[in-house]
């Protein structure tokens, strides 16, 4: 590797720096925090309730060095990326050409040395691009979001590291490398869904999230592990660009289960998806997602559009050729981590569609549509949809990212109405007590529906900022969150047409119908729980949408929802990003256009599919194969959905929005018992808890009993009986010897005394003694073996 | 060896020169700078920076790759192995001298400073010597003075306990090494050791397998007193405790590291190694049809299971840190020891990666050493105490300090990045390719063992509370320098270990080669 600032094949060490550098400078310099007690002045009044304690108040400069550092660091990586990004699509043929560089990182005896590098090809060129943008928003989004929190400067530091790894995992030339920073996300997520740790819902949600991936991580790094044994690399290029290498690997029997037809690749597959299957949270390890939206908003943001959720479906893309390996999904030979991933997948995508429906958090109900959207990307890798399920990543990171943080800018809203409220009306509500009807509401709300840890955090409240029913009518109180939650939400519909999400969920669709008409049963399987998931997005969206922004306010804080004045740094820095953000939820759907689609094919696509195009060089050219056909079904299908969950969610939530004291109109036409399970997650949870968490706390409560206490301990006590039986006979041996010899005795003992007290010196022959013992045994031994083989 | 030319002989001893030029410029100095009150202050910096310049030397005036001449008559060689370690404990001498400027009892009296840069000139000897007369020579350059440091503190009666403590056991163990010594030149009538592995070889010797075995006893009994290996360790908790702090620092690095340079050097040029190839030839010892190898590899391998073991468990019960230091370096004697155990590989890798794999280790470990020893001088110096229970609430107090001293815990318990991980890994690893499975096993298990009580220190400095939390400790400057260095070097050899390790692999390869094996 050569240091050379202008060769694209050192660039790509340079993406990371930024950020991880940043982590480092505000870690290292901004420690000087001063505890305060707690107070209102210095939260502003907003979340989150860290009661009196006394907090490490970040002074002034710290908070603007921390901003202003972590900003450059991400600024840099932009630049550097986007400088790679813009030269890859000029290159000529990029994909048999690509940019990177290597060192021996470790010699490993008689193995070759690990070569430790990156990589820049056209898949992560994708990335290059998708991830430093909507990383930028998220920070730029942070500053006004975090603007009164004491701890923003660690805030800062932690969500720079989770950039910068994010950044390493997507440069990794290699599964070590992708590894490490597939790591260090999941240490970053823990840390930053529990970042108001004093909450308790907070830490239990981050302690969930970090053990549920470690499980998925540990199956993975087994995957890492068997796939280095047999290839004796970890390399992507050397691996994944040599058709020798996957043949191999899809002709020998696996390890385990090898007698059921499991090829070493199809096991290695399974264990990575298994890891995928953690981070990107699908059927049956997605539990800590809806969880993890306990951090702060730009957190989940972070996790949801950004990183960590995309880093495993990314990883899959990487890996794909080891997936297929001896299959081919476009003829209908599924190997078995490709069917995994289409049944995982497909079921997600329609499971989590049910759940969001029913969520009143707004947050929440997000959450489920990411689970449900990654669903899809599954799927669509399942059924072979490589490029199709690269799309939708790239596009569903723009909008998802946009819609958290217009999420979390609509909650703003409502705890800076809240506040007002509570400035006008304090008296008035601490006499009235129950007067404000949407306090009765929520109460009622949960006991109707049972107690969701998820409202918890807010029970101590009693008003909840993120519950939906409490909003209406936002969309005159902050119209740029509005329309920009609009487009946001309508390409996460599909909206045909002139959304991002329409494209590349069609692209899906398509590829799904192409199988279905060769009369494979995976395809027709994604098929058609894609198109009932898409069509429940498309309603659940509405849905949210119209309860959110339409009608009339439903509550006092509504009324007051405000972002603060128009010039105030906090709204503007909030609102920046949705505006960034909207062109790209929007339209960069048009880089993916199939070529034959009529009129926007000739338009966008004249020669080729430029997506496709560029990233199908990410493959080895045996791996390319065609896309689909133009074919009228899916994308009828396509519209039909889209356009028929907008129309219900419109007609439900839009046409009569609801008032404040009604009900859902969900609950009518579900009945009660099915809301309440979709709300409560089809009581996972619970299932969870029992099968999982109390057998480990019985076995933690047994071990404690028997071997700690029982064994350990009893142990323990006997050696200190012995001892005390020493003592005693010690001292009847003193009062025996004492009594019996008289006079003489006392006098030995002190001389004794004396001796000992000298015996420091005394001791070294004591040692030197032992030596010469150890050195005369051990020539004994030398001299008898020695001694015995002369003799043979 | 040739005809004698005293220039290109030079380079093999440059470091040295270096060092008795300064020792006597220091001298001067002591002697004749007048009495104000930075005298000492600024001797130790004079001292300070030209070991550390003279540690560039190695890299000046290097020897020609891929060799491992001899020198001076046989005396000593010159190969990057030797250069290695000068330059480790030319480092640990500078590093030493910035650690004891503050430290009361040592660093402000001129004499200190003299006395280690000739403990380190020995060091330096001791490193490349080729020679019984040269090894047991520098030996005692190393051993005399360190009895001296380590009494330094004449009105401290644990300070001379602990000197003379030193003082006797290490006379005697001198004693048994140097009886060895004269069975080994009886027997073969040569000093130099690859003459006397030529002399064990033939027939002069045969029938006197017992002689033999029991002078090579003899040596290792020696050299486990100075690398502290059980059973030969009973002076370490002693001397760590008593000697002043930056006595203990450099006892645990210098000393060990050329010890363990020159044992390493003893056993393969006197007893051999294994063929590699069917075209190499095997330079190992055999006496009545006996190879004297596969003695001292078996009674290696127990000395290393026991050091760490031994070193581990008692190291669980300690509060006083110091002495904890002391159980600790026990128990990395025995991790480096299982270098010395894996010589018996049959391969040219294997037996390469063992003796990279020891050189890897003492260079790692002599800067996460000293930067945990010059937190500890620092919060002594400062607060009068050195119990464990003492650090607690540390981040509060110096949050610089408690990072540097976590780096350097997590690079003893072997935790990346840290360096000290690759320092295990590359044990284990040479363990392993001399298909001694079991021993890295072991080793993996003490590692357990061993991370309990490095853990617990972080968190007593990070999470406890402590009784002065409110006082922050002060850092003088020269002591952030050494500590920031010293860390950053750790974490640098912990992520890139590749080119020390590279240079000590060829180094090794250079040895093996000049072996004939």
């Amino acid at each position: 590797m050569m240091v050379d600032f202008n060769s694209v094949d050192f660039l790509p060490w340079l993406v990371p720096v930024g950020p991880l550098l940043a982590f480092l400078i505000i870690s290292l310099a901004t420690n000087r925090a001063k505890p305060e007690p707690a107070s209102s002045l210095v939260y502003g009044g907003f979340r989150p309730p860290y009661g009196d304690l006394g907090v490490p108040v970040a002074t002034s400069w710290s908070r603007i060095l921390s901003i202003t550092v972590g900003i450059s660091g991400v600024v840099m990586s932009l630049l550097v990326s986007w400088r790679l990004v813009f030269t890859a699509t000029a290159t000529k043929d990029f994909g048999e050409v690509v940019f990177g560089s290597s060192v021996d990182w470790l010699s490993l005896g008689s193995l070759p040395a690990f070569q430790m590098g990156v990589l820049v090809d056209p898949l992560n060129s994708a990335m290059l691009f998708m991830v430093p943008l909507a990383v930028l928003c998220i920070f730029i989004y942070s500053i006004g979001y975090m603007a009164h929190d004491p701890r923003q400067s660690r805030f800062f530091a932690l969500i720079s590291l989770f950039a910068g790894a994010m950044l390493t995992l997507v440069v990794a030339d290699n599964l070590l490398l992708l590894f490490v920073g597939w790591e260090v996300m999941g240490l970053c997520s823990y840390l930053l869904i529990g970042f108001w740790y004093e909450k308790d819902t907070a830490y239990k949600a981050a302690i969930k999230a970090f053990t549920t991936t470690r499980v998925a991580d540990v199956l993975m790094l087994l995957g890492i592990a068997y796939l280095y044994a047999e290839t004796g690399t970890l390399s992507f290029r050397e691996i994944l660009y040599n058709p020798a290498v996957l043949e191999a690997l899809a002709g020998k029997e696996a390890l385990l289960f090898g007698g059921f037809g499991l090829s070493a690749a199809g096991l290695i597959g399974i264990f990575l998806v298994i890891g995928t299957i953690g981070k990107s949270a699908q059927f049956p390890l997605h539990l800590w997602l809806p969880d993890a939206m306990q951090g702060p908003t730009p957190v989940s943001a972070m996790i949801h559009a950004a990183a960590m959720v995309s880093a495993g479906i990314y990883a899959i893309l990487r890996m794909y050729p080891v997936f297929a390996a001896g299959g081919d999904p476009h003829h209908g030979i599924f190997t078995a981590p490709l069917l995994l991933m289409a049944v995982v997948g497909a079921f997600t995508a329609l499971f989590a569609a049910t759940m969001a429906v029913a969520q009143n958090d707004v947050k929440a109900v997000l959450a489920y549509s990411t689970i449900s959207q990654l669903g899809f990307m599954m799927a669509a890798l399942g059924i072979g949809a490589y490029i199709a399920a690269a799309f939708h990543l790239i596009t569903h990171a723009f909008f998802k990212a946009l819609l958290f943080m217009a999420s979390g800018s609509v909650i703003h809203a409502m705890e800076h109405g809240e506040h007002h409220a509570h400035e006008h009306h304090a008296p008035a509500h601490g006499i009235g007590g129950g007067a404000d009807p949407h306090d009765a509401h929520s109460h009622d709300a949960h006991a109707e529906h049972g107690h969701d840890a998820h409202h918890d955090a807010h029970d101590s409240h009693a008003f909840d900022p993120q519950d939906m029913r409490n909003m209406g009518g936002l969309d005159k109180k902050i119209p740029v969150t509005y329309w920009t939650f609009l487009a946001g939400g309508l390409s996460l519909a599909g909206f045909p047409l002139i959304t991002a999400g329409f494209w590349s969920k069609d692209e899906i669709l398509a590829d799904a119908w192409l199988g279905t008409t060769e009369g494979f049963g995976p395809h027709a399987l994604v098929f058609v729980m894609l198109a009932v998931a898409a069509f429940m997005t498309a309603f659940y969206t509405m849905r949210q949408i119209g309860l959110t922004f339409k009608g009339e306010a439903r509550t006092e804080p509504a009324q007051h929802a405000g972002l603060g004045g128009q010039y105030d740094i906090i709204s503007q820095t909030m609102q920046l990003p949705l505006i960034i953000l909207t062109p790209f939820a929007l339209f960069a759907g048009f880089v993916g256009v199939p070529k034959d689609f009529p009129i926007f094919g000739s338009i966008f696509a004249s020669e080729h599919n430029p997506f496709k195009y560029f990233v199908i060089e990410s493959l080895h050219p045996v791996l390319h194969f065609e896309a689909p056909a133009f074919n009228w079904f899916p994308v009828l299908v396509s519209f039909a959905v889209a356009l028929g969950g907008i129309y219900l969610g419109y007609r439900m939530y839009w046409v009569k929005p609801l008032k404040a004291g009604e009900e859902d109109p969900m609950i009518k036409i579900l009945g009660g018992d099915l809301y309440t399970t979709l709300q409560r997650r089809y009581y996972m949870d619970e299932l969870y808890v029992l099968l999982f968490v109390q057998p480990s706390q019985w076995i933690s409560r047994q071990v404690n009993e028997f071997v700690d206490k029982g064994i350990i301990d009893s142990v323990l006590h006997g050696i200190a009986r012995f001892f005390t039986w020493v003592g005693d006979l010690t001292k009847v041996l003193n009062a025996w010897l004492i009594d019996g010899v008289g006079d003489g005795i006392p006098r030995w003992i002190f001389q004794a005394g004396g001796w000992l007290r000298g015996a420091q010196t005394g001791k070294v022959q004591q040692y030197l003694l032992v030596v010469l013992i150890a050195a005369v045994v051990i020539g004994v031994i030398f001299a008898l073996t020695a001694g015995a083989v002369t003799a043979q | 060896m040739g005809e004698f030319n005293v220039w290109t002989s030079l380079p093999a001893v440059a470091p040295e020169i270096g060092l008795t030029i300064l020792a006597a410029v220091v001298l001067l100095l002591d002697a004749y700078l007048p009495k104000e009150k930075n005298r000492a202050r600024n001797i130790a910096f004079v001292s300070a920076v030209s070991m550390a310049v003279l540690a560039l030397t190695p890299f000046i005036w290097a020897p020609a790759p891929n060799t491992s001449e001899l020198f001076w008559g046989g005396m000593v060689r010159h190969d990057a192995l030797g250069q290695l370690f000068d330059v480790m404990i030319l480092l640990a001498g500078a590093i030493t001298v910035m650690i004891a400027v503050d430290d009361s009892g040592v660093g402000r009296r001129g004499e200190f400073h003299l006395i280690v840069i000739i403990v380190t000139l020995g060091g330096c000897i001791l490193s490349s010597s080729a020679d019984l007369v040269m090894i047991f020579v520098a030996l005692e350059t190393v051993s005399i003075p360190l009895y001296v440091l380590a009494a330094f503190r004449r009105e401290d009666n644990k300070s001379s306990e602990s000197g003379l403590k030193y003082f006797l056991f290490g006379s005697f163990a001198s004693a048994i090494l140097l009886y060895g010594f004269s069975f080994l030149y009886g027997l073969t009538g040569s000093t130099q050791l690859t003459a006397i592995a030529a002399g064990l070889n033939s027939e002069i010797v045969s029938g006197n397998l017992v002689a033999v075995l029991a002078a090579l006893l003899m040596v290792i009994v020696g050299f486990g007193f100075k690398i502290s290996a059980v059973p030969f360790h009973f002076w370490t908790p002693d001397v760590y405790e008593g000697a002043p702090t930056p006595v203990t620092a450099f006892v645990s690095v210098a000393s060990k590291a050329g010890s363990f340079a020159v044992f390493m050097r003893f056993l393969i040029e006197a007893f051999g190694l294994p063929a590699v190839s069917a075209d190499a030839t095997s330079t190992l010892v055999v006496i009545d049809g006996q190879t004297i190898q596969t003695f001292w590899v078996n009674l290696l391998t127990v000395f290393s299971i026991l050091s760490m073991t031994v070193g581990n468990v008692l190291a669980l019960r300690q509060k006083n840190f110091k002495r904890l230091l002391a159980y600790s370096s026990i128990a990395q004697a025995g991790y480096t020891l299982m270098g010395l155990a894996a010589l018996q590989a049959q391969s040219a890798i294997g037996q390469d990666i063992a003796m990279a794999s020891i050189t890897f280790y003492m260079f790692m470990y002599t800067f996460t050493n000293l930067v945990i020893f010059a937190g500890i001088i620092l919060f002594v110096e400062a607060t009068g105490r050195e119990n464990i229970a003492d650090f607690a609430g540390l981040q509060r107090r110096s949050p610089w300090l408690a990072l540097a001293m976590t780096i350097g815990l997590l690079s003893l318990a072997g935790i990346p990045p840290a360096a000290g991980f690759f320092g295990k890994l590359f044990l284990f690893q040479a363990a392993v390719e001399a298909n001694l499975v079991g021993l890295a096993m072991i080793g993996v298990l003490n590692a357990i063992v061993a991370l309990y009580y490095y853990l617990i220190i972080i968190k007593i400095m990070y999470v406890d509370q402590g009784i002065d939390e409110d006082k922050p400790l002060a850092m003088p400057r020269s002591y952030a320098w050494v500590l920031g260095i010293t860390s950053v070097v750790i974490i640098i050899l912990g992520v890139i270990p590749t080119p020390i390790f590279d240079l000590a692999q060829q180094g090794a390869a250079a040895v093996r080669l000049a072996m004939g094996s």
